[in-house]
């Protein structure tokens, strides 16, 4: 069964950083070295999952924060890229496993791709800055990294937060051609109480039923109290639920927005198990799905 | 279904908790069924052990519960993140003092999907803190089916049955349709006739002191009679209290 985040996870942040770090790959490789190594990751072919939107404020990072959790607590490590460069927002609350990059640099772009084979951290989490989605998969494809992907050098995954207006939905269309041979998700962000048009359902259709996707994730809605009382803790989440400080020391967050966001986070864990996420990066330790298929 | 009291009962659920203190929760689905009454009731009763208390009342609108206790219980909206933490947290806080909790029929279904979201239950248990509901029976099958649902939801909490005889009427069949329902426990108020009753209106009324010394103000007949009403209650409650604290002491660490 898959663990998710609890109150007494001991996984915590450790000493802040520096805004930009720039942990090398035999640093995040050391770093895999210490922890204990799972099983599955023996079987893992590279992966490469990336989340970003074109438009702003659609909840890319919180998406990504939620993922890096989920891996975490699954014990699959992962190292992150941050492209809002220079400053950073994924990196702000995982500061250990992110690095700060410019995806439109070609060194950047090379400490990302060219250690893919190399880098014992098998997984990879790039979080896209707003309006860097296309740019983002234009650069991949220059690079050759799709040609690598669709030739099954690596795993690909996009996972494409939507937000509340006809120009993000129109993203979708704009992306698709990149994407045939990763698995596409569209990622529905409740969090700012979006509805994507179900209420209308022509123009969800039109969106929504012509391209073809791995599936769809929906991120549900959390408290807003809540979530800001982890922004401002400037940690993981499961490192808020665990009520403890990015130092590890204990912080006396309220028992309330803990609650709240662990089964937040919780449900967004069931999300990641039902489209199989696990199974993705590691196929053939993939028998938990097929348990839960049972 | 099992008497709060001692004499041949079985043991209800197994509790482990021993030092962090309990919360009451009075609730029921359906209004006037005497919830206010049995907060009002367990919380003179800490008081007149000489014991702190911290009480809650989620009608903000109206607080019937809150008005006997000004200072004590404090009034809040179930659906105000800020209240939610204001009453989770201090339920959960290290203080031991018992808290009681006035869940408005209004406000129950916030009330329990709140628990439910964030865990309060689970977290309490991990504190060592004992829950226990002082669920209010009535005729309808609404409230057999809410009882249910709690006690399926959570069936490590203890559920005790409150029949309010004055407040829910069962008549004659009182005893078939109270053994339907799931109970770790059984609490009987007697109904008191409504001359006596509309002094216990009177919100500078404290049961804890009128068991303590009776105001010589009052009536002879209505101190006779509140004096009759409350002796089997407190006696109730005085058997509760005493098996779990012979639970506890089996399993303390």
């Amino acid at each position: 069964m898959t663990r998710k985040p609890t109150k007494d996870m001991s996984r915590v942040t450790s000493q802040k950083k520096p805004v930009i770090v720039e942990e090398d790959d035999e640093a995040v490789a050391a770093r895999a070295l210490k922890a204990p190594i799972p099983r599955m990751e023996k079987n893992m072919k590279p992966s490469v999952i990336l989340v970003g939107a074109d438009k702003g404020g659609v909840g890319k990072t919180t998406v990504a924060r939620a993922l890096l959790d989920y891996l975490a607590t699954n014990n699959i490590i992962t190292r992150a890229f941050d492209t809002e460069y220079p400053r950073g927002t994924l990196h702000r609350f995982h500061p250990q496993e992110t690095t700060i990059v410019d995806l439109q640099s070609t060194s950047d772009q090379m400490r990302i791709l060219d250690t893919l084979n190399t880098a014992q951290v098998k997984v990879s989490v790039i979080d896209i800055r707003a309006g860097g989605l296309l740019l983002a998969m234009q650069a991949l494809e220059d690079t050759g990294f799709l040609d690598a992907v669709a030739a099954g050098d690596f795993d690909f995954l996009i996972y494409h937060v939507l937000g509340p207006s006809i120009a993000s939905l129109e993203e979708i269309d704009e992306i698709a051609p990149y994407v045939q041979d990763g698995q596409y998700y569209l990622v529905k962000n409740h969090v700012n109480d979006t509805t994507f048009f179900e209420w209308d359902p022509i123009t969800h259709r039109r969106y929504f039923e012509k391209v073809e996707t791995a599936g769809e994730i929906t991120i549900p809605k959390l408290n807003e109290m809540a979530y800001e009382q982890v922004e401002i803790a400037a940690t993981p989440f499961s490192t808020f639920v665990a009520d403890r400080t990015a130092e590890g020391e204990p912080a006396g967050h309220s028992f309330v927005l803990r609650g709240y966001v662990r089964t937040w986070l919780h449900k967004i864990a069931d999300e990641f198990d039902r489209v199989g996420l696990l199974t993705q990066l590691a196929p053939r330790s993939g028998t938990r799905q097929a348990k839960a298929l049972k | 279904m099992q008497s709060l009291g001692c004499g041949g009962a079985a043991i209800g659920p197994v509790t482990h908790m021993t030092s962090g203190g309990r919360v009451y929760i009075c609730c029921s689905p359906d209004r006037r069924v005497g919830v206010s009454t049995t907060a009002r009731l367990l919380t003179d009763y800490r008081l007149l052990k000489g014991e702190r208390v911290a009480g809650f009342d989620t009608d903000p609108h109206e607080p019937s519960y809150g008005v006997h206790f000004p200072g004590l219980v404090k009034a809040v909206n179930t659906a105000d993140i800020r209240d939610q933490i204001s009453l989770f947290d201090t339920l959960l806080g290290e203080d031991s003092a018992p808290k009681i909790v006035d869940v408005w029929s209004r406000a129950y279904g916030r009330f329990f999907e709140t628990v439910r979201e964030i865990g309060f239950f689970e977290e309490a248990r991990d504190r060592k803190v004992m829950t226990i509901l002082f669920y209010h029976a009535n005729s309808t099958e609404s409230a057999l089916n809410g009882a249910r649902e709690l006690h399926r939801s959570w069936p490590e909490i203890r559920l005790v049955i409150v029949h309010n005889e004055g407040a829910a009427q069962l008549g004659a069949k009182a005893r078939d349709i109270l053994a339907h329902y799931p109970a770790g426990g059984k609490l009987v108020i007697p109904e008191l006739h409504a001359p006596v009753n509309k002094t216990l209106e009177d919100a500078s009324l404290s049961l804890a002191n009128f068991l303590h010394a009776p105001p010589p103000s009052m009536s002879i007949v209505v101190r006779a009679a509140l004096k009759a009403w409350l002796t089997p209650i407190v006696t109730q409650l005085n058997s509760f209290e005493l098996r779990l604290a012979m639970e506890s002491g089996l399993f303390s660490n």
